[in-house]
């Protein structure tokens, strides 16, 4: 009997609390915005939400950013240790603080899915998608405006922080965080608009609104060892969104494609520094025999990845599967040669 | 009643245009966007990726980045293909090439004499001509000397287990197409590691193999050369016509190979580092050393390069940091050909150091260490320098502006007052040294190679 007085005064108080309008408890003045940049953020900050999870170790932030995908309560946000069952709480824009479940996680980018009632939600929520596919498109020399929590500065209905910058270029490849490699093999939105801890999760948008991409945590590159501010592009989350949010079953079957194999024996030593990848036997009736590369011959790049040393030659080789054709780039002498390979599975001894 | 209808015509043509105004402010961004694209897409033609393959890593001390400030020895030319092997014993005249083998080089990577294809090799290289102070030095003795640096006991070396500071990666960098006929622009920072094979990746047309050339260390640039033609050239702008505050997008080839990078700033200052660079405040990084500065009509302003106001190398202590240096390119055309001779560059150097409390006119002179210029041609401590090529000399700082603008090898001409109440004499031309801090220094025992090899059983 106790048991359920309690909870329905709980639940009266939570209703009762959740009728008042947060935003007004604690406000400032702001004047109204001029320009397409002020416009972008005023539009967009409503849609992004702070996430407050589980801690304990000193190395994990609990704090990360959220971005609102449905008027159903779906909150897209980076998935980290932080983001445990029952320990997830959402702030939305008005400083209401709501519980948060779990939806499958998106290995491939690390992503979650967050679920919020909308039922004890003041007023509505305001998504940023769906939007057409073509909407997130996005380029080189774009200006954007990245919104997050960053270094959880914003707390009750403070609002996030807002960074501008542009669209530097896209990298898919190299990228490490702390000293774990990244496994990630689509592209990446870079970007010079300022990411920082707790900006994770946060959004990308340009300057008429689109939201081209999810805020990654602060990543190293290993192409230049400096850090980079990168954001997963919406187009790539689309398939995951569709799938949780709309219903849509778009998942493939897994299937465990064999690995490659070219019958290039590297010339390879022991080392702290892999050597570059020069070909030091070719097997007779491989792949690699079949495209005439020779002893000798300096292995440069397989489709669009650089191999500078033996090591990256297999990295990137493992992206690739036995029956798939890529493109082979070698240096025999001063002469640079390309060819396209069809990567065999290793023949049974 | 003309006024009144006067009045309403103004009114009518006024007043949406004042509503207008008030609706939304001049936004600048939005109107740089397309600017800034159009420029990306004019310049992205003549905007290389640069590959370096192999190559040692040293690792320097502990108090800093590891750009390497030892430029390499002189280098010949690219030459012209290789003959065939009907002409096995031609002496070579020449350094070893980076391409030579070294002794924690796997393999050599230099065309083999048993497979030389002349005809393929497309339009002769410059022709090299050779360098006046860069001594011959036999090919065969550089096996040798491996062989018994390996061979000496007692000369273990340990393996580096903690690499203090920051380590240079191998990571693409970014060029400067230079000329239609294949001389590529590159930092020197792509060049530090000493790679074994450098590959050029022109935008639509291909890799090439690069052979290198000269450079120059005091401004971070150096020339490698690919078989090509027709390849796209920027138009580059003369410092002279560069303001500070105009916008520059700094491109780079690191992450992308369809569209270059970009970085977006302004030019914070001019003439920086003893008149060599822009300052800009556009990201610099590896991600685009290399690359080109770029004004809003896509023109050459400059070339990013890890440069600091001591005019020596910068390292990661300046990476993304809203400092960052330009070459300026448009102003040295006559250093470029030298370059493309194979000269190395580096800063001159007169040999005297100044009285920072002799406040001028004049720079007094407080000591003059005796490798230098100043001190083999007599000058002394407390002589006072009054002019450098005809310049008046305001004080210390002024004296050094004027000196460090040039390069080893360069003449100067001072006129000096040696004694108190003594007539002025001239000196000079006084040919200019190279830089100390930048001289080749001998590889000692003690730099550790990032990379090692097992000793071979025998």
């Amino acid at each position: 009997m106790h048991k359920h007085l309690l909870f329905a005064f709980s639940f009266a108080s939570v209703l009762t609390a959740q009728s008042q309008d947060f935003g007004k408890a604690y406000s400032f003045e702001e004047r109204k915005p001029r320009t397409r940049v002020e416009q972008v953020i005023d539009q967009r900050l409503p849609s992004i939400v702070k996430v407050h999870g589980a801690s304990g170790l000193a190395t994990i932030s609990a704090y990360a950013t959220g971005i609102i995908v449905s008027k159903q309560g779906h909150i897209l946000t980076l998935d980290q240790v932080m983001i445990q069952k029952d320990r997830t709480r959402v702030v939305l824009y008005d400083g209401s603080v709501h519980q948060a479940q779990l939806l499958p996680e998106e290995p491939r980018f690390g992503v979650r899915l967050l679920k919020i009632d909308p039922a004890l939600v003041n007023g509505e929520l305001q998504p940023v998608w769906p939007p057409a596919e073509a909407e997130a498109k996005f380029r080189t020399g774009q200006f954007v405006v990245s919104l997050g929590n960053s270094f959880r500065l914003a707390e009750f209905s403070e609002k996030v922080s807002a960074t501008f910058g542009v669209v530097v270029g896209r990298a898919n490849t190299a990228l490490r965080y702390r000293m774990a490699d990244v496994k990630y093999d689509g592209d990446l939105i870079l970007t010079d608009a300022c990411n920082n801890p707790g900006q994770f999760g946060g959004g990308l948008f340009t300057l008429d609104g689109r939201w081209i991409g999810l805020n990654m945590k602060l990543l190293d590159s290993k192409e230049t060892n400096t850090m980079v501010s990168a954001a997963i592009p919406t187009r790539d989350l689309l398939p995951y969104l569709e799938e949780h949010v709309l219903g849509k079953h778009t998942a493939e079957a897994v299937v465990n494609k064999p690995a490659p194999w070219t019958g290039i024996v590297l010339f390879e030593r022991a080392g702290l520094q892999s050597p570059p990848a020069y070909v030091d036997r070719v097997i007779t009736g491989s792949p690699a025999d079949t495209l005439g590369l020779r002893p000798d011959d300096l292995v440069v790049r397989i489709n669009d990845y650089s191999i500078r040393t033996c090591r990256e030659f297999r990295e990137v080789l493992g992206r690739f599967a036995a029956g798939e054709t890529v493109q082979v780039t070698w240096k025999r002498g001063t002469k640079v040669q390309q060819a396209s390979m069809v990567l065999a599975s290793e023949p049974k001894k | 009643m003309n006024h009144f209808v006067r009045a309403i015509g103004v009114a009518l043509v006024l007043g949406p245009a004042l509503l207008s105004q008030r609706g939304t402010d001049p936004d600048e961004f939005e109107h740089l966007e397309p600017v800034l694209q159009a420029a990306l897409a004019k310049a992205a033609p003549f905007v290389v990726a640069v590959e370096t393959f192999g190559g040692t890593r040293t690792i320097s001390g502990s108090e800093g980045p590891t750009d390497s400030d030892e430029p390499p020895a002189p280098r010949v030319p690219p030459k012209p293909a290789k003959k065939p092997e009907n002409k096995p014993a031609e002496p070579k005249s020449e350094e070893p090439k980076p391409d030579a083998p070294k002794p924690d080089e796997p393999k050599p990577d230099e065309p083999k004499p048993a497979e030389p294809k002349p005809g393929e090799e497309g339009p002769p290289a410059p022709q090299p001509v050779p360098m006046p102070g860069s001594d011959p030095k036999p090919d065969e003795n550089k096996p040798d000397e491996n062989e018994g640096d390996e061979d000496k006991p007692g000369k273990k070396k340990g393996l580096p287990l903690k690499a203090p500071g920051f380590q240079q990666t191998l990571g693409k960098t970014t060029g400067i197409v230079l000329t239609a006929d294949g001389w590529i622009l590159v930092s020197r920072f792509a060049l530090n590691l000493e790679p074994t094979t450098i590959l050029i990746t022109v935008p639509g047309r291909g890799t090439f193999h690069a052979q290198r050339a000269g450079e120059d260390t005091s401004r971070g640039i150096a020339l490698v050369k690919i078989d090509a033609t027709d390849l796209p050239v920027p138009e580059f702008v003369h410092p002279a016509n560069v303001k500070i505050g105009q916008w520059a997008f700094a491109l780079g080839r690191t992450f992308a190979t369809e569209e270059p990078t970009v970085h977006i700033g302004i030019v914070s200052a001019q003439r920086r580092v003893f008149g060599r660079a822009l300052q800009i405040d556009a990201y610099t990084s590896p991600a685009n050393y290399g690359g080109p500065v770029v004004d809003v009509h896509g023109r050459v302003l400059g070339m990013a390069v890890p440069l600091s106001p001591a005019g020596r190398n910068a390292g990661v202590e300046w990476y993304d940091s809203g400092i960052g240096f330009a070459v300026t390119i448009a102003d040295i055309p006559h250093l470029i050909e030298r370059m493309q001779k194979g000269q190395v560059l580096q800063r001159g150097w007169l040999g005297v150091q100044f009285e920072p409390s002799f406040l001028g006119p004049g720079a007094k002179i407080s000591s003059t260490p005796k490798d230098g210029v100043a001190a083999k041609v007599g000058m002394r401590k407390g002589d006072v320098i009054l002019e450098v090529d005809g310049v008046a000399v305001m004080n210390g700082p002024h004296f050094q502006m004027l000196v460090s603008s040039h390069l080893g090898g360069d003449s100067i001409t001072i006129k000096i007052r040696q004694d108190e109440g003594a007539e002025p004499v001239v000196m000079g031309p006084l040919v200019l040294l190279d830089a100390p801090w930048s001289e080749q220094k001998q590889k000692k025992d003690t730099d550790l190679p990032a990379s090692f090899s097992l000793p071979e059983k025998k």
